[in-house]
Parts: structure tokens; sequence; C-alpha cells
């Protein structure tokens, strides 16, 4: 991060307030989760560099992870709409519900990549798996980083 | 960026490292890094959140609280990275599942104090702009995750 940092982030910070519809952005998001799991796969799989007797150990659990990641989607897809439904008029019921919901699937998220790296531990040699963790930090905050810029922040 | 960026994006993002740790002097940046962040995170809150007097009695307070805090587990994280950076060329694999349990630990912390700070923070503002913070929150966290990731070679 070089020394603009403040004004990068006070940019990303206010550059979509007010600007951008949010039933829009909420359909862009939409369109963004579906093309990352389609992708997401064929970039894991490139990333760890796997032999063949360990790819047929780990696809397998991979295949459920990605499916328990998938539910947390759909939970990422109904808080935006919940979202995009209160939004113009935000109480503070509303905002406290989302709130609630959203570090909970933070969390949620959290306890699925610590019960899955836990089973590739069984499969894989333990660098392989520290190298896995890596990928999904990175590919998740790549993610993220798009679909929260693409969220106006709550109004004052 | 648009969706063919972003896949463009997730495969540079996974493309492997070929230089170590040390060469990339990851761990220097990394304190640069994470000391510039403290310093400027608190004028951008104070720009985003636009808090009247009271709001800000009521806010800082628990803000600098929980900064504190967040501090000892960067400084945990650093302490990991030292870890990994000087065991690079030769991480055996007690060691990467010793380093996985302690980033997932780590996280679990992380995500823990941000639960807790995030609904005092709740009580004490307007859920609205505490929800405000939060996604403000989330950028900059993204932003630093992002950086700090992009430093730290995968493990092989």
């Amino acid at each position: 991060m070089n020394k603009s940092f403040v004004a990068i982030a006070a940019l990303a910070v206010c550059a979509v307030s007010g600007q951008l519809s949010a039933q829009s952005t909420n359909d862009e998001n939409k369109a963004l989760l579906s093309q990352i799991q389609t992708d997401k796969r064929a970039i894991v799989l490139k990333g760890l560099e796997l032999t063949a007797s360990e790819s047929a150990a780990f696809i397998p659990i991979y295949d459920e992870y990605e499916a328990e990641r998938k539910q947390l989607a759909d939970r990422t897809v109904a808080l935006l709409d919940k979202f995009v439904a209160n939004y113009e008029s935000m109480t503070d019921d509303a905002a406290r519900g989302i709130l609630k919901d959203w570090l909970s699937l933070e969390d949620s998220r959290l306890d699925v990549t610590k019960k899955y790296a836990k089973r590739f531990e069984k499969v894989l040699p333990a660098p392989k798996v520290l190298r896995f963790v890596q990928i999904e930090n990175k590919l998740d905050t790549a993610v993220e980083m798009e679909a929260v810029r693409l969220v106006p922040l709550a109004k004052h | 960026m648009n969706l063919p960026e972003l896949a463009l994006a997730l495969v540079a993002l996974t493309s492997p490292i070929v230089a170590s740790a040390e060469e990339l002097g990851l761990v220097t940046d990394e304190q640069i890094l994470l000391k510039r962040v403290m310093e400027d995170k608190r004028s951008v809150y104070a720009a985003s959140l636009a808090l009247s007097d009271s709001e800000s009695r009521a806010f800082w307070p628990i803000y600098d609280e929980y900064e504190g805090k967040v501090k000892k587990l960067d400084d945990r994280f650093l302490e990991l990275v030292n870890r990994f950076a000087a065991e690079y060329d030769t991480l055996s694999d007690a060691e990467a599942a010793d380093m996985l349990k302690e980033k997932m630990a780590i996280e679990k912390d992380r995500m823990a104090l941000k639960q807790s700070y995030t609904h005092r923070i709740a009580k004490a503002i307007p859920a609205k702009k505490a929800l405000r913070y939060a996604q403000v929150e989330t950028r900059i966290e993204n932003m630093i995750r992002r950086d700090v990731y992009g430093l730290i070679p995968l493990a092989h």
C-alpha cells in the first residue's frame, strides 16, 4: 500500500454512495457470484499443482466444500436483497438485523474454511493445504472487494 | 472492473510467486503497511461517518479500544509471517500444519473481536451508522488483505 492510502480509501468509501441504484448493483453482484462459482474450481486446481493421486483425494472433498460455500453465497445474495429492500428507508432495526446476519455470514465462512482445511490435511501434505488456504484467501478478498465496491454505503 | 477483467485478476492472483519471502522483503513491507494503516484509518472513519458530537463521544473510545486489540492480532500475524519467511524454502509438514492452525486461530479471534465491537458500536450510535462503519471497515480490511496477501508467496 502506498502513501496515498487515505485518499484511495476515502475515494473507495465515498465513490459509490448515492450514485448507483442499489438494485442495479445487486444485480451485478448476483452475476459476479455466479461467474466466480463457474471459474473458481479451475483456478484453484491450477494453483495447487496437485499430483494425480493428490487430485483424486482432494477433488471429492473440494466439491463438498464448494457445495457448502454455495449455501453461503446464497445467504449473501439474500442479505444483499434485504439491504436493497431497505436501502431507501433503512430503519435502525433493519440495519441492526443486516449487521447481525452479515457478521454471522462472515463467521460461517471462516468456520467452513477451517473445517475443510482439517479434512484436506488428512489427504494432502500440510504445505499444500496452507497453499490452498492462501489461494482461497486471495480469491475471497478479490471477490469481496468487487462485491463490496458495488454496494452503496448505508445512508446516514 | 468487469467480469472478464476480474477473472483475469483472479488468475493473476493465484500465479505462483517464484521469489523467496526474504527476497521480497515482505516482513519489512508488512510492518510499514500495517503502521501506515493504523495511522490513517481514523481519518477515513472521521470523514465517512459524519458523527455528531455526542455520537463521537460514544464512538471513539470503543473504536480506540477495538483498534488496540486488533493491533495485538496484527502483531501475532506478523510473527507468523516472520516464521513463514524463515521456513519458506524448507517448510516441513509439521511446520506448515502448525502455521495453518495459528492462522485459523488468528482469524477466528479477529472475527470474534469484530463481532463483539461492531455490536457495541451499534448500541452506542444509530445502527444505520454502525452498518456504515462496518461497510467502511470491511473495505479497508479488504484493501489491507489484498496488499498483504500480495506480498506473501504461496507455500510450496
